[in-house]
């Protein structure tokens, strides 16, 4: 409303950031040739393209190496409990509405300890944008096997390898109510990594950006086929979904037009079982947001939820009776 | 005049004539359209209206019709099952429309109380018989209260008034929704600020902020000294503290709106501002003396909305502020404030009024003003009529669209209802809003009911409905809207009319309703009608609405005439002098105005049209293939573009520079394999993707063990720098799967 006014007073202080404005004092600890870094670099890409302020975004993680993201960034930040990382994004949301949330997650802290959260939080479809650095396994405690490792795939919990088929997240989210956008992206074509977390970022609802990421200490080599040969990777595009810049077109020529709206076509490609399928699976941006939902009509001001109170304690409370006979006077 | 006992042309599909004591005066006419409508109140229309009781989000005006409907379609069930509550619901709209019709004052809901109350002892059946127990069931569907009321001369200000008030409230809620989440944003800042205050972390603090329930367990005093050793940073700036705390103030204690909800009990709260007036002066007296406050919360929200975003800067923002006056404010600011509403009654205000309030409404200000006019005919005499400019006040709506920035709506009460929509935008309109409303309450025809004449007004384009929206878009088509009138194209309205005659026999005709029925109605004007029965119709008569077109000398002394009826229904020929068909061509000529407004016959439109027509055609005529000719469009299929590839294809592959060494950057993944072999020869950039800076600052060797190292691949190592180096040939067979 007043929009114009403030937004010309804002305009005199507006910063240009730059991307070591996100960046924090610690240096990043992972390994040397871990996805997580460019999943790293994408995000404060995007924070500096979009101009978030610091101060007013946050990121919000569980347990893993992945999740230690937020140690790395200059902003809000929330290193949370194991798997319980959504919980603490909504509870940020529904209070800040006006801050931008993002969760960094692992395989191991989304489907495995936090599954149920996860469940809920698509159904929620809060106005947040959530990264799963799928790894396949966990790194933090070295090498154990998660919900997404494949089958057969010798770890120290699974000496004579996995012996169950792996969960699909993508599939998993899509078949949950009120999913609004789901997405995958790989960390080692960093082009199409920035994209797809911009177009995350702007959806408006959950945003679930599956990444798979290279985890050169216990999964070494073990997405090589699809880095090497780019045919192995189905790059889904839309005028609604993805543009590729001629660049990537170049290299990456297995493509397909896909509409995010279709659903039943999203749910194929989640399943494609010998090719990887980048980019926008569904996205619908009319499911409702339960933030928007349940913003209510006022702000709970001090004044309100006393108001509110003092309602609710006036239905039991007793008055006395003016002019009535106290007891065992008569 | 012809009496009753003749035998009478009586329109067919008559409801009762209204009994013979009701008949006013010798010459009562009525348009022979309206013998249908002789007595309103058993029939089904708009009126009673329900003044919707709500906060802005609901219909605002509801006709009781509707109501009842939406009751009868919630609970009763289909076919003959449901019959019984279905005239069930029907009698009790029946009731409450005649006691409204009576002059009863009362709310939807009172009104079915007492109205079920009486079906229900009319009944005479025994408790919790099948009358109580759908009554019940009735009343319990009624979703929707408020006033209720009938058309009459207040209505166009008890409408209004209304629906600003809805409005009003709508706006209220937005307002606090706003203001409140700013307070609960910059409490929020001083809330975080003190708990990181010492105050915050003495150890009585301490302990009551844990609650005695676990007070036991904490060692209060180790905890602040723990806690105050651990603090980090500054707390607010005092001047930054001050600030927030003057916002709050101010934010708080505005008087633009009520409190709402949340602080209902504040003792000394000061009353909230009125803002409907008696005078465009007195509104622009208020606005003035309010200003001072105006400003002031202005610019409270400016700062609230600077410092929630942490960018109120003293330097830059305080000389701002300083300096800030009327002249800063924005319409977006104002609109946020309430709009002031103005009730004006054409006649019995002050002419000098209706001139003030174009005053008001050119000031862009948002003031609403209603002026409701009871008689838009006027007297017969040529003296000017008492109306500012002596425009009449049926045209006042037209001239206060030349004013620019206000949004106008003219329509009779018969269609306020119909055109609630327009109604509220224009309240909603961030700036000043005309309604001119014709009440159809005229003194000079008290034999025909308000709404009818309020409805034969804009049936005969006496009032037109018409709305002129400034902030709908650029031109007038945006702007502009003349739906809601009968037969749009049309210059009158035409409408079948079924009537029998002396011998019984039946007719129909098409009939034009115009002006001169309108103007028929009025006592006025009777001296220039000259009804005549049946007996009386000539050849020479020609219907009054074909002689608008020609001269009278055109209508070769043919007396025209329009179709009425009196109180016995009897049908008359009324010829009527041409001082009315004068009238009704003025009439005429502002609609067409109208209609060219609004799109409809447009004369600009209609000359282009002809011109391009005559063009295409002469061009049609040149290019007419010679007969036999073969059809050459077929070679004119449009081609598909080709595939997108060739695009693709286009782009380069990135030339390799010479024999050195190179990385495809922007596929970099940061993976710090490389930077961590030699960070002088591996430098991120901007993106944080890796370059090569200086190709000499490290080895082949190194080159090349980078290259095996990038899990994408994009490290082109070239050819050896330095030939000195040593197991170079090895080296260079390595890289070659690289190069
Ligand atoms: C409640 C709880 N249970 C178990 C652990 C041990 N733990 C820490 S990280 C982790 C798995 C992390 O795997 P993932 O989420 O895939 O992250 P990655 O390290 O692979 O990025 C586990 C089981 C814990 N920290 N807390
Ligand atoms: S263990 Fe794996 S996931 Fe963890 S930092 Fe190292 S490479 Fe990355
Ligand atoms: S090794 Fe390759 S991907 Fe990794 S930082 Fe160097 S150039 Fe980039």
């Amino acid at each position: 409303m007043t929009a114009t006014m403030t937004q010309c007073l804002l305009r005199l202080v507006e910063e240009d950031y730059t991307l070591a404005d996100y960046q924090s004092d610690i240096a990043p600890r992972w390994c040397a040739g871990c996805g997580d870094s460019a999943i790293l670099t994408a995000i404060q890409r995007l924070c500096r393209e979009e101009n978030l302020p610091p101060e007013k975004t946050v990121f919000v993680s569980g347990i893993g190496c992945s999740s230690r993201l937020p140690h790395y960034m200059n902003a809000y930040g929330f290193h949370g409990m194991h798997g319980r990382a959504l919980p603490v994004a909504e509870g940020i949301k529904m209070r800040r509405p006006d801050l931008h949330v993002f969760v960094t997650t692992g395989d191991g802290d989304c489907c495995s300890i936090g599954a149920a959260h996860w469940i809920h939080a698509i159904r929620y479809n809060m106005n947040m944008t959530v990264l799963l650095h799928d790894n396949q396994v966990y790194g933090l405690t070295k090498n154990q096997a998660s919900p997404t490792s494949p089958r057969g795939l010798q770890t120290n919990t699974t000496p004579r390898g996995a012996c169950l088929e792996p969960l699909n997240p993508l599939s998993v989210t899509l078949g949950v109510a009120n999913v609004s956008f789901v997405a995958q992206a790989v960390d080692w074509i960093p082009g199409l990594l920035y994209d797809i977390i911009a177009q995350a970022h702007r959806h408006r609802g959950l945003a679930f950006v599956r990444i798979l990421q290279r985890c050169p200490e216990f999964m070494d080599h073990f997405y090589d086929d699809a880095v090497r040969d780019p045919t192995k990777t189905r790059i889904l595009v839309h005028g609604d979904g993805l543009r590729l810049s001629p660049e990537v077109s170049r290299i990456y020529r297995n493509q397909e037009a896909h509409d995010p709206l279709d659903m039943a076509r999203a749910r194929a490609l989640a399943s494609l079982g010998d090719e990887i399928p980048v980019g926008v699976l569904y996205r619908d941006p009319s499911v409702p947001c339960y933030d928007d939902l349940r913003a209510g009509e006022r702000p709970n001001t001090p004044d309100l939820i006393r108001t509110v109170l003092d309602e609710e304690f006036d239905k039991v409370t007793i008055w006395p009776q003016i002019g009535a006979t106290p007891l065992g006077a008569e | 005049m012809a009496q009753a006992s003749m035998p009478l042309a009586r329109p067919t599909d008559t409801p009762d004539a209204p009994e013979a004591g009701s008949a006013p005066e010798a010459v009562a006419l009525r348009p022979a359209l309206f013998a249908r409508y002789g007595a309103l109140e058993q029939l089904r229309y708009d009126f009673p209206l329900v003044l919707v009781e709500d906060d802005g989000d609901g219909p605002v005006l509801q006709p009781l019709t509707q109501v009842m409907d939406a009751i009868v379609r919630q609970t009763a069930a289909p076919g003959p099952a449901g019959e019984a509550l279905r005239q069930l619901v029907l009698r009790l709209e029946d009731a409450i429309r005649q006691r409204v019709a009576g002059g009863e004052s009362d709310t939807l809901a009172n009104l079915c109380r007492t109205c079920a109350a009486d079906l229900l002892a009319a009944s005479q059946e025994p408790p919790f018989g099948p009358t109580a127990t759908n009554l019940d069931r009735a009343r319990e569907a009624l979703h929707v209260d408020g006033l209720v009321i009938d058309c009459d001369g207040a209505t166009p200000k008890a409408v209004l008034a209304h629906a600003w008030k809805s409005v009003h409230a709508a706006k209220a809620k937005e307002f606090r929704k706003k203001i409140d989440g700013l307070i609960l944003r910059l409490t929020d800042i001083l809330k975080a600020d003190f708990t990181r205050s010492d105050e915050a972390h003495t150890p009585a603090a301490l302990e009551s902020a844990i609650g005695a329930s676990y007070g036991a367990a904490f060692d209060f005093h180790a905890l602040s000294r723990v806690l105050s050793r651990g603090r980090a940073g500054e707390g607010l700036p005092k001047e930054r503290e001050r600030r927030i705390h003057w916002v709050l103030f101010v934010l708080r204690s505005q008087r633009f709106y009520g409190p709402g909800r949340s602080s209902e009990r504040k003792p000394g709260q000061p009353e909230p501002h009125g803002f409907i007036f008696e005078s465009c002066a007195a509104a622009l007296d208020a606005f003035r003396e309010r200003l001072p406050a105006v400003l002031e919360f202005v610019k409270a929200l400016t700062i609230a909305e600077l410092e929630i975003e942490n960018k109120y800067r003293a330097e830059l923002h305080d000389p701002v502020f300083e300096r800030f006056d009327e002249s800063d404010l924005s319409a977006e600011q104002l609109a946020l404030l309430p709009a002031s509403l103005v009730c004006l009654r054409d006649g019995r205000t002050d002419t000098a009024e209706t001139v003030q309030a174009f005053e008001a409404l050119a000031s862009g200000l948002s003031i609403k003003v209603l002026i409701q006019t009871d008689d838009i005919l006027g007297g017969t005499s040529p003296e000017p009529s008492r109306t500012a400019f002596g425009v009449g006040s049926a045209r006042l709506a037209a001239m206060a669209m030349g004013l620019n920035s206000a949004y106008v709506f003219q329509a009779s009460s018969a269609h306020l209802c119909r055109a609630r929509e327009r109604l509220i935008a224009g309240l909603r309109h961030d700036g000043p809003a005309l309604f001119c409303v014709f009440s159809g309450a005229v003194e000079t025809a008290p034999h025909v009911a308000p709404y009818l004449l309020a409805a034969a007004a804009t049936e005969s384009r006496a009032f037109p409905t018409f709305s002129y929206d400034p902030s709908a878009g650029p031109d007038w088509a945006a702007r502009f809207d003349l739906t809601g009138n009968p037969q749009l194209t049309a210059d009158w309205p035409l409408h079948r009319l079924e009537y029998q005659d002396q011998a019984m026999q039946r007719h129909g005709e098409e009939v034009a309703f115009s002006y001169i029925d309108f103007a028929a109605c009025d006592r006025r004007y009777a001296r220039f009608c000259q009804p005549g029965a049946e007996a009386e119709w000539g050849e020479d008569m020609v219907p009054a609405s074909a002689c608008l077109e020609s001269t009278p000398e055109a209508n070769g002394g043919r007396r025209p005439y329009v179709l009425t009826v009196g109180p016995d229904d009897e049908l008359r020929r009324t010829v009527v002098d041409e001082k009315i068909i004068e009238a009704a061509r003025r009439c005429n000529d502002a609609w067409r105005r109208l209609q060219e407004l609004g799109g409809i016959n447009n004369s600009h439109a209609l000359r282009l049209l002809a011109r391009e027509r005559a063009v295409w055609e002469a061009e049609r005529e040149r290019e007419a293939p010679p007969p036999g000719a073969p059809e050459a469009a077929a070679s004119a299929v449009p081609t598909v573009e080709p595939p997108a590839e060739a695009e693709v294809a286009e782009v380069a592959e990135p030339a390799a520079a010479g024999d050195g060494p190179w990385i495809e950057v922007s596929r970099c993944t940061t993976c710090n394999e490389c930077t961590q072999i030699n960070n002088r020869i591996f430098v991120y950039n901007d993106d944080m993707q890796a370059e090569i800076v200086d190709p000499d600052a490290g080895t082949y060797r190194e080159m090349v063990e980078a290259a095996e190292s990038c899990q994408v691949s994009i490290i082109h190592p070239g050819q050896p720098r330095n030939p000195d180096e040593p197991n170079l040939e090895d080296l260079i067979a390595r890289a070659e799967s690289f190069n």
